[in-house]
């Protein structure tokens, strides 16, 4: 069952649109999406430090514009493409500070996965992130926004600006690389 | 593999520490900067019925004004100069007058060549004079038409 974080936002998006209630429809938005935003940065970035760091940038971003909200999107959204996209410029950042190539990318992930002590020991679980660090980029975000999150297609498609075909592809393509890393490791 | 992912169950093993998300709430909401919308805007009222008509009333009085004021003008002018026909006491005195009106106006459109002349002759006027000097005019050169186009009585 494909699931909605939160189906009604109408009420929240006009208390935010009020100066005078949208600071605390604001805290009220923190505690409401903290959560499943923190999940989608913590896949990206790995490491719980450096979720957190992206999760404040995220909605520190968010807050500096939410004049610029219009509600054309939902606010679920308008947030996770927020965090998408200050995700990916948090890897680039560290990419380019560490001096590591594209080639690297990889090992780089993978490093980060056996660093963190934030795990709840499931060998499974651990093995799958190691499989998803294989993955480019893109098909990296497209498997864990539907495969963790349970997203819709239409959702991921306003998110990272790309046609419902085109992230159905990469999610199946994702899934053949997941199984072959499986089939190779047994 | 299908069993793979169904194993996982969507768990993707990673944990935060305890109380995280409340914590975070917390810091967020004290870490937001104050924003310049956030300030209280100054209150527009809506504007009554007397503000929207106000402009058209004070144009229409304009007019009025300026209407007025070219009718006291034209009443100042005509008080003032005394010229026109009613009020004229000269004009007033020569309408009144029987041997004016006679002369000047009765008169004037429909008189005689006879009377003319007979008004001529009767203040010593003496038609000689005034065929020498057509005479004189004439040289020996200018030839004067036998049937001429216009009378020389018309000259």
């Amino acid at each position: 069952m494909e699931k909605d974080l939160k189906p009604d936002d109408s009420t929240l998006v006009a208390r935010l649109r009020d100066p005078s209630t949208c600071r605390a429809a604001f805290n009220d938005l923190i505690r409401l999406y903290s959560e499943p935003l923190y999940r989608l940065i913590r896949r990206t970035v790995q490491l719980h430090d450096d979720a957190d760091d992206v999760l404040q940038n995220t909605f520190l971003k968010a807050w500096q514009n939410i004049e610029n909200f219009r509600g054309d999107a939902k606010l679920s959204t308008w947030l996770y493409k927020i965090a998408v996209n200050e995700s990916i410029s948090y890897l680039e950042r560290e990419k380019k500070r560490r001096g590591i190539s594209l080639d690297d990318d990889e090992s780089q992930l993978i490093a980060l996965i056996q660093a963190d002590t934030n795990i709840d020991g499931d060998e499974l679980a651990l093995k799958l992130r190691n499989a998803i660090a294989t993955l480019p980029e893109k098909q990296r975000l497209v498997f864990n926004m539907r495969y963790y999150d349970d997203m819709k297609y239409e959702q991921m498609s306003e998110i990272m600006g790309t046609s419902v075909g085109a992230l159905k592809a990469s999610y199946h393509l994702a899934v053949k690389k997941i199984e072959q890393f499986f089939a190779d490791s047994d | 593999m299908k069993d793979i992912l169904t194993k996982a169950a969507r768990n993707d093993g990673m944990t935060v520490p305890d109380g995280y998300f409340d914590d975070f709430a917390a810091r967020m909401a004290a870490s937001l900067p104050e924003m310049e919308w956030e300030k209280p805007q100054p209150k527009v009222m809506p504007r009554t019925a007397w503000q929207r008509v106000r402009p058209y009333l004070y144009l229409a009085a304009m007019f009025m004004g300026v209407w007025c004021m070219m009718k006291m003008f034209d009443l100042m002018r005509t008080d003032s100069s005394g010229l026109s026909i009613d009020n004229n006491p000269v004009m007033t005195a020569a309408l009144n007058n029987d041997h004016f009106i006679n002369e000047y106006f009765i008169n004037e459109g429909d008189i005689s060549d006879y009377q003319l002349m007979q008004d001529l002759y009767e203040t010593g006027f003496d038609p000689s004079v005034c065929e020498e000097e057509l005479t004189d005019e004439f040289t020996d050169s200018t030839v004067i038409p036998e049937n001429p186009e216009f009378p020389i009585s018309d000259i």
